[in-house]
């Protein structure tokens, strides 16, 4: 019978949650009491609501601890694990009895996520325990060819995570077929969408996995060399794929007639990405791996056909790569038994925004948004209305409560105009003003546009600064026609998907919300109240107290009134701060 | 053969070329497809948007310089959509393009007078092509200097800065017109061909001129009636003699008249002219009447004696050419216009005690100029301010005794943005007066209604409501078709620029009824301004431009102004003008004819305004010596930074930021200084707008200029030039699409190095020295002083030498001249003195400029052709970034400024030890390409034999301090490359070393193979010429031998015999054997290593000669000075590197009446040589003596060691030295 085990989630949600503290409040408790109990490491399992995570296997089973803060830590170590006793009511998992949040983790599928949090992302053998490298051995060992290998994954449905949706067995055959000797793999993790986190969760969790996927597609299409380019906000991730390269090159895995295919010889470096936004854009990514300034170029010529260096180049994102051990060793029947007629397989999201459990969720394709906000997510905090959800980042777009019942499959999601995109769901309640929202995605869009093509450079920052105006109550009829005219314009006219998909947001809330542009635009109103600048605030005589608090705290003061009498805000004089509103201990100021 | 694509191009079905992009097939089918980030010398960049065209089957519209043919595409280069997106484009772009694209002060002319353009030509002293730039739309410049009302000095920008007082834009027109005037040979516009038409113009006011001047311009006879009996309208009539004199007015009438237009005086239409006889005679009718009423006061009692209208108090004295007499009376002068200051100050004039000025406003709202109401002040008149006439009270015999005023508030401002003054009740009060005028407005009379009408004409002549004649205000035709009206006649009272204005409109309107056009206005020109952006404020302007006073005009000390003497006396000068010049801010810009954006933006209608929104604002970086950067005007099109990347290598720009903050900037450090910038000018080359130009020296204007091509006087590249000049004065050089810069690249030497050809200190007549100074001489003399001298030596004491920088036509009459004329063979040049005979064949089976970059490998050796050939140095890099061409730099420099754009460099002591030790490593391990040796006969066993017996480790050492490994790796590599070019300086290896280097191409078998060989740098432009020309003692012109063809040459030329004898010039120098020295075109003693010994050497000599284009240390010693020409102002042809030949046209007026050639044939002529007179002549003869076999064939040279040293810098040349030196300065 094994020794218990403690396993202490460390990623970079868990880190910041305080699993650092957790984790060494743990250890010196061990060696303090002489604890016998393996003490572990792994990464993030997705339940970043429930942060710092500690799992304890013992001999009854895997119980999985949420929000253990030190005082839990002693909590756990001395009821659990001294007097094995668990502690239940911490439980937010555990195969032995229900608990509130098993439906978070049973309506999941996990492929690419497969081994994130169940194993020391530190550690190779970890990996290979779990069938780790087990894909690769099989080509070599049962002779597998290139062209079988694209097959398969050709045959499984996989599409490219990265929010293209291009088939990757297509892709993989263009860069097969071109014949130059020297080609490129490249790993594309410079997430960079606001709200979304999971190539930095799986680069975390499970570095091999995306390793063996760049090994396997690098004998596949016949390439010699491998770049991951890696945002460099992401120095965990970064740190654990250099171990697990070192560790891959020390086993064989990268190096000379790997897994003993005579010829295969193929190796991988990180490249840091320099923050660029638009550095995900693939032929932006090429460059700054060459050293230049991350700007696109015109395509053709594809990276398939001139790529890094001027060579055949195939650039996959982190998820797509994950997924190709468990594609190879499992076959493609096993990958496409899950999704939609042309949707295959899982796909990984990021929850964030207004919902109870944020986190990481792979989900099988075919799965409605509804089912995934409410099932998986919990829900709106606070029982408040479940308003839209944002898919696809500063790319996509808003998909509507009522087309909550849109299932996740690429043609599902563009027919409403978003798009799947690479996993970011930021889900929004009854108090996100629309046109606040298409205003930060654009603002965000705006400033990482690389400044090359001109509509996206100054077309975006002109719709940037009708959408401004707009939510300061200075919007103009036609303002809504110009909007759209320069949206369909610079989604015509601009070289990369960051200029042709920047005015999404807009557009889709422009379709969806157009009467909350409207009352902001006509009756100079913001119906969530988020905009500031057209809110009124008044004093409810009922409720106020003449305490003088808004009136002192007032910067302009506009809020007259003496103590004890009820105090009168000057609505000429106000700026709109909400000042009063936020210091008032009587909510007796009202926000019209 | 390229494969053939079937395309379909706006419907039409034609091939396409597999690889080529939509806008190069475009192109080649003369479809036009604007675009504004494209150059065909870099790679597609795709960033602007404006080229986008529609592609059936594509999503979203593709950039066609990007987009690359594809099999069966359907592409649509201009519909509804592509049209409504390059729009877009472009809006959006200006929309962020803080700039002007003309001055403030022109666009507030109403003439639109391009006050920039001439005051940059004043600058320069060229007030002939000042007026020209004045009156391609204003005809009166000196009337109009003298009594402009000058909105443009309102607008002028300066008045932000030197206390608000604005460039004396209306002085320096009148100086320019004053001067032009006064030149004997004043300005006379060019005219189209008569067209036959006829237009009556009825008045001679400013208006009827200024339409007899635009119609006489387009080819049209313009006659004009006028009802007066001299010409010039008010101005003549109303404005007296002290501000406007009738002569200088009547200059301005008799220039208009020159151009051919009549004018009949003493005809009033209506009265004894009529318009149904007009029309019999005349096709089209411009009336200019005026408005030529004067208007009283309106006041109770204004009919009482000595009430006048101001106007025809003024006309009235003209018209009778008598002074009033006020001597003794008191004048009340009302109103606040300029009529009420002339009346004030004439009142003055004419004696009386007092003149009051009663004005119901206050002295700020009057309309009259500041600077009249300044002298009338000095004049002594009283203003009564908030005043304004009640009534006018008369004695008992009707005559005026005084007026009743009111004093008056300002209340609440008018339509005219004016306070409206308001009577303050029970403010009367008396002024006693004798005399009032009322200069309060005229009206126009138009009383010849009837007399048109009534001629049954079609359409209707007719009046508005003011009384003013009626006309469309967009193109002044008026209810009949072929009558076209302007000036005050239409406006009622206006100012005289309006009336130019509005006469330019008019006939711009019948010149089109007159051509059969549809009468429509002129298209308005596309114009950014900085005012639409945003208010422009003091702030802005202060410490960015050095403060200096306006030049003030003088005038009569107000004690001499009893008469009608003019007031104001104009600039003292030349001098005084151009300093005013100086406080131009140039807000226009200085691209303005030159600027893509600019065109595009009109072809579209784009709007500044239509996506306004926040925009950038930069200071402009002056920094760098000769480069401006300007991002308020950058459109982000990457052009600069990628031609300094990919063409020039220097990587100095890059983009800095991201989305709408992106600029562009140095790569590294603060300055392009701190750069790698080369100062080539290759970004101001691509620059589409003017966010790249040039650091101008001057005021560039903009001027239209003439653009006229010549070849680069510089290096021996040969690079084709197109140099902008305004009669002679170069504004700016560009690249032309030249034989050999096929791809109008140039260097910082064609680009910045064109100041001479404007400097005014040349030498232009022959001097002869008079103890310290010069005597002017005429050619002729010259000639015969030069003549004597030869003939008064021996033969063999005379010495001629010829500059590389003369036409081969010039350098063949010098050396005809000492063969022919002194009978010496002593013709030669400093050039290339005592430096061996090895670069004879230089030249000869050169690479061709676009073959490197087809090589693989390309080795240079001596370093600086980044700076002195940089133009071929474009075209290794570019061969870098397109072909991976691999560069190698053997050099015994320390740093070669090649080292961020080589993949290797060989580090060495000595030239010519490396190359020997190169070959005797080839040869002794046989590494040399047999199959060439063997078909080629080139003399190989005997050259082998010779180098195996020398000692590897002896050369190899001398080669110094590079490691073996190097030496060998080059060796080795040039053995195996497939393709490699060996490009080398002749001003760094020795003629010696240089045949080692060909014999290192011939073993290596690279000569005569495409991208192989070698590619040789010369220090001048016509280098080789030398050499081809015979300036050698030893050869004969076209390289013939001496031995065999001397019979040939003698009979060629006419003459017995050519002399037997060849010495040694270097030592004929050293031993001071020449009693004569003729120098045509060389500055040795400025340019000499060693002066002292050069200066030695023509010392010794009892005569010496030069001929140059500047004084300079060599001509410091001449005893004859003969003016020189620049290869730019004579026919000719230069011989470049390559062994081409490039013949050339005089692109700039010549500036001395005998050039090299004509000089060289007077001298020959007074030596008793007759014969050639023309460049033409030159090349004829040259081509006669033409050897008809071909070139000798090459072949291996054995040489015995190292040769001659280098005994100059700058090719000998004058004119390259002053370009380093003041290149090196600007630096500093």
């Amino acid at each position: 019978m094994s020794k218990t085990q403690v396993i202490v989630g460390l990623g970079s949600c868990g880190i910041a949650a305080g699993a650092g503290k957790t984790f060494e409040k743990i250890s010196q408790l061990q060696s303090s009491e002489s604890l016998d109990f393996e003490l572990k490491k792994t990464s993030c399992v997705g339940m970043c609501y429930n942060e710092p995570l500690v799992e304890v296997i013992d001999e009854s089973g895997s119980y999985l601890y949420g929000g253990v803060d030190e005082e839990r830590a002693i909590q756990i170590i001395d009821k659990h694990i001294v007097n094995h006793e668990p502690v239940r009511e911490l439980v937010v998992r555990s195969d032995l009895f229900e608990t509130a949040d098993k439906e978070f983790l049973d309506t999941q599928v996990k492929i690419a996520l497969r081994n994130c949090g169940f194993i020391d992302p530190e550690s190779i053998e970890e990996y290979e325990a779990r069938q780790g490298y087990l894909s690769l051995k099989q080509i070599g060992g049962e002779g597998i060819s290139q062209e079988e290998v694209i097959r398969t994954v050709l045959d499984s449905g996989l599409r490219g995570r990265g929010g293209g949706g291009f088939p990757t067995g297509m892709k993989w055959r263009f860069a097969f077929k071109n014949p130059s000797p020297e080609k490129y793999i490249i790993c594309n993790a410079d997430e960079g969408d606001p709200g979304a986190f999971m190539d930095r969760s799986l680069l975390e969790g499970d570095p091999h996995s995306v390793i063996e996927g760049m090994i396997i597609g690098a004998y596949a299409i016949g390439a010699t060399s491998g770049v991951i380019y890696c945002r460099a906000e992401y120095p965990l991730a970064i740190k654990r794929l250099e171990i697990a390269i070192d560790q891959a090159r020390e086993k064989g895995y990268l190096g000379k007639n790997i897994a003993g295919i005579q010829g295969f010889h193929f190796d991988m470096y990180i490249k840091e990405g320099a923050g660029a936004f638009v550095c995900g854009e693939e032929t932006a990514l090429i460059a700054s791996v060459e050293g230049e300034r991350g700007m696109p170029r015109k395509r053709p010529p594809f990276p398939a056909e001139s790529g890094l260096w001027g060579k055949p180049t195939n650039i996959n994102n982190v998820e797509t790569w994950a997924n190709i051990p468990w594609i190879i060793q499992h076959g493609a029947e096993a990958y496409a038994q899950y999704g939609t007629e042309k949707s295959k397989g899982t796909k990984v999201f990021a929850l964030a925004g207004k919902i109870k459990r944020s986190g990481l969720v792979e989900v099988p394709m075919g799965i409605t948004i509804r089912d995934i906000i409410f099932k998986l997510g919990g829900g709106i905090p606070q029982n408040k209305k479940f308003k839209a959800v944002q898919l696809g980042g500063p790319s996509g777009g808003c998909i509507p409560e009522y087309l909550a019942d849109t299932i996740v499959d690429y043609d599902s999601v563009n027919a409403t105009g978003a798009i799947m995109g690479s996993g970011g769901m930021v889900v929004m309640d009854e108090t996100t003003c629309m046109v606040d929202v298409a205003r930060f995605f654009l603002d965000f869009t705006q400033k990482e546009s690389c400044g090359k093509c001109t509509f996206c450079r100054i077309g975006t920052k002109r719709m940037l600064e009708i959408l401004t105006r707009i939510t300061e109550g200075e919007g103009q009829e036609g303002d809504l026609e110009l909007l759209q005219d320069l949206s369909e314009q610079i989604k015509d006219n601009s070289l990369c998907g960051l200029g042709q998909t920047a005015p999404n947001p807009v557009l889709t809330t422009i379709r969806y919300f157009r009467d909350e542009y409207e009352a902001h635009i006509r009756d100079k109103k913001c119906p969530a109240k988020v905009c500031k600048a057209l809110l009124t605030y008044t004093i409810d005589p009922e409720k106020c107290t003449g305490c003088t608090v808004c009136a002192k705290k007032c910067p302009v003061d506009c809020i007259s009134g003496e103590r004890k009498q009820i105090h009168l805000i000057d609505q000429e004089a106000c700026i709109r701060c909400g000042e009063c509103y936020s210091r008032c201990r009587f909510e007796a100021i009202l926000i019209q | 053969m390229t494969e053939q694509l079937n395309i379909i191009l706006n419907g039409k079905a034609i091939k396409g070329k597999a690889g080529e992009s939509i806008l190069e097939l475009s192109r080649r089918f003369n479809v036009d497809i604007p675009t504004l980030c494209y150059d065909p010398r870099l790679d597609p960049y795709s960033s602007c948007f404006v080229c986008v065209v529609e592609v059936e089957g594509m999503r979203g519209l593709q950039p066609a310089c990007s987009t690359r043919l594809a099999e069966g595409m359907k592409i649509w280069t201009e519909n509804e959509r592509v049209r409504k997106s390059r729009k877009s484009a472009i809006d959006l772009m200006v929309s962020n393009h803080y700039a002007d694209c003309v001055a403030p002060c022109q666009q507030s002319c109403p003439a639109g007078v391009d006050v920039q353009g001439y005051i940059s030509l004043i600058e320069k002293g060229m007030y002939k092509e000042a007026v020209e730039v004045i009156k391609e739309t204003n005809p009166l410049p000196a009337v109009c200097g003298r009594v402009c009302v000058r909105p443009c000095e309102l607008a002028c920008r300066r008045k932000l800065l030197d206390e608000g007082a604005p460039v004396g834009i209306d002085y320096l027109k009148r100086f320019a017109a004053d001067m032009d005037l006064a030149s004997g040979d004043p300005y006379m516009p060019r005219m189209e061909a008569p067209t036959g038409k006829k237009v009556a113009i009825i008045g001679a006011g400013p208006g009827g001129l200024s339409a007899a001047f635009f119609l006489q311009k387009k080819g049209h006879q313009a006659d004009i009636y006028e009802a007066a009996p001299a010409a010039g309208g008010w101005l003549r009539y109303g404005i007296p003699e002290y501000r406007l004199p009738n002569d200088v007015l009547q200059q301005e009438v008799d220039a208009i008249t020159r151009m051919g237009a009549n004018i009949y005086y003493n005809k009033k239409l209506g009265e004894n002219l009529h318009y149904a006889d007009l029309r019999k005679e005349y096709d089209a009718l411009v009336l200019a009447i005026g408005s030529q009423k004067g208007t009283l006061l309106g006041a109770e009692g204004e009919e009482a004696e000595g009430v006048y209208s101001g106007i025809d108090f003024l006309k009235e004295m003209e018209v009778s050419g008598e002074r009033k007499d006020f001597r003794g009376k008191k004048v009340a002068v009302v109103g606040g216009g300029n009529t009420a200051m002339d009346c004030c100050r004439t009142s003055v004039r004419c004696g009386a005690d007092k003149v009051y000025v009663i004005y119901r406003r206050t002295e700020k709202e009057m309309p009259a100029n500041p600077i009249e109401i300044h002298e009338s002040k000095l004049e002594g008149i009283e203003y009564l301010f908030l005043t304004n006439p009640k009534k006018v009270n008369a004695d008992e015999n009707g005559r005026v005794k005084s007026v009743t005023c009111l004093k008056m508030e300002l209340g609440a401002p008018d339509a005219s943005g004016r306070r409206r003054p308001v009577p303050m009740e029970g403010s009367d009060f008396d002024i006693e007066v004798d005399i009032i005028l009322a200069a309060i407005g005229q009206k126009t009379v138009a009383d010849f209604l009837e007399d048109v009408n009534g001629s049954g004409v079609e359409g209707e002549l007719k009046v508005n409501r003011w009384g003013d004649l009626d006309a469309d205000s967009k193109t002044l035709q008026t209810g009949v078709a072929s009558i076209f009206a302007a000036g005050d006649g239409v406006t009622g009272p206006a100012t005289l620029i309006e009336a130019i204005g509005q006469a330019k409109l008019a006939s711009h309107s019948c010149h089109l009824y007159l051509s059969g056009m549809e009468v429509k206005p002129p298209k308005a020109p596309f114009i950014i301004s900085r005012d639409r952006f945003k208010e422009q404020k003091p702030d802005a302007y202060q410490g960015q431009f050095v403060p200096q006073e306006r030049e003030e005009m003088p005038t009569l000390p107000a004690g001499e102004r009893m008469n009608f003497k003019e007031v104001e006396l104009g600039y003292a000068g030349e001098e005084v003008a151009k300093h005013e010049t100086h406080r131009c801010l140039e807000c226009g810009c200085s691209e303005y004819f030159e600027c893509d954006l600019k065109r595009v933006a009109e072809a579209y209608e784009a709007e500044q305004t239509r996506y306004g929104g926040e925009f950038k604002e930069y200071q402009v970086d002056f920094r760098h010596p000769y480069i401006e950067i300007d991002n308020n005007k950058c459109i982000l099109c990457g052009r600069c930074i990628r031609i300094c990347k990919e063409v020039v290598g220097a990587n100095a720009l890059g983009f800095i930021n991201r989305g709408f903050e992106t600029y562009v900037a140095p790569a590294m450090g603060e300055s392009l200084r701190d750069t790698h910038c080369e100062s080539c000018g290759m970004c101001i080359s691509t620059c589409p707008t003017a966010a790249i130009t040039e650091n101008f020296l001057f005021k560039p204007g903009p001027v239209k200029t003439d653009k006229d091509k010549t070849i680069c006087h510089y290096c021996s590249v040969g690079c084709e030039l197109e140099l902008n000049h305004k009669n002679g004065f170069v504004m700016r050089v560009k690249g032309s699409n030249g034989l050999i810069n096929k791809n109008t690249n140039i260097c910082r030497y064609g680009k910045f190095g064109y100041q001479p050809y404007n400097q005014k200190d040349r030498i232009t007549q022959p001097l002869l020295r008079d103890g310290d100074k010069w005597k002017e001489i005429s050619f002729e003399e010259a000639f015969g002083i030069i003549a004597d001298k030869v003939k008064a030596v021996k033969a063999d004491e005379n010495a001629f030498f010829a500059g590389a920088r003369l036409t081969n036509e010039e350098q063949y009459m010098v050396q005809k001249l000492a063969r022919a004329g002194a009978r010496t063979n002593n013709a030669g040049s400093f050039h290339y003195l005592g430096r061996g005979e090895g670069y004879s064949q230089s030249s000869q089976q050169n690479v061709p400029l676009e073959a490197l970059g087809k090589a693989d490998q390309i080795w240079i050796m001596g370093t600086r052709i980044q700076d002195e050939h940089a133009v071929v140095g474009f075209e290794i890099q570019n061969a870098r970034v397109k072909r991976g061409t691999r560069l190698g730099v053997i050099s015994t420099e320390g740093i070669t400024g090649l080292e961020h754009k080589s993949e290797d460099i060989v580090r060495i002591n000595d030239y010519y030890h490396f190359l020997k030790a190169v070959n005797h490593y080839i040869l002794s391990n046989g590494l040399e390409n047999r199959m060439w040796l063997d078909s080629n006969e080139a003399g190989f066993e005997a050259y082998r034999d010779q180098l195996l017996e020398e000692d590897f480790d002896d050369h190899f050492e001398r080669a110094g301090s590079c490691c073996v490994d190097h030496l060998l790796g080059f060796a080795r590599d040039i053995s195996k490359a497939e393709s490699a070019v060996l490009v080398f300086s002749e001003k760094e290896l020795t003629a010696n070393a240089v045949i080692e280097l060909h014999n290192l191409a011939m073993i290596t078998g690279r000569l005569g193979k495409t991208a192989n060989g070698i590619f040789a740098l010369k220090e001048k432009n016509n280098s080789h010429g030398l050499h081809d020309m015979g300036l050698d003692p030893l050869l004969l012109p076209a390289g013939l031998s001496f031995r065999e063809h001397k019979g040939f040459v003698a009979k060629t030329w006419g003459i017995d015999a050519l002399p037997e004898k060849s010495s040694n010039l270097l030592s004929g120098l050293n031993d001071g054997i020449f009693r004569n020295i003729f120098i045509f075109g060389e500055d040795p003693v400025g340019c000499a290593i060693h002066k002292d010994e050069v200066q030695a050497w023509l010392e010794k000599a009892d005569f010496l000669m030069v001929q140059d284009i500047f004084h300079n240390e060599t001509t410091a010693l001449a005893d004859l000075i003969l003016p020189a020409s620049f290869g730019a102002e004579v026919e000719g042809s230069f011989t470049n590197a390559q062994r081409v030949i490039q013949q050339f046209s005089p692109a700039l007026p010549p500036k001395i009446i005998f050039d090299g050639v004509a000089q060289l044939a007077g001298i020959l002529k007074a030596l008793g040589v007759n014969g050639i007179t023309s460049p033409e002549e030159a090349r004829e003869e040259i081509f006669r003596l033409l050897p008809q076999q071909g070139t000798a064939k090459a072949s291996l040279k054995p040489t015995p060691g190292d040769d001659g040293t280098r005994l100059f810098d700058y090719g000998c040349d004058d004119l390259t030295r002053r370009f380093e030196m003041a290149f090196r300065e600007a630096f500093a």
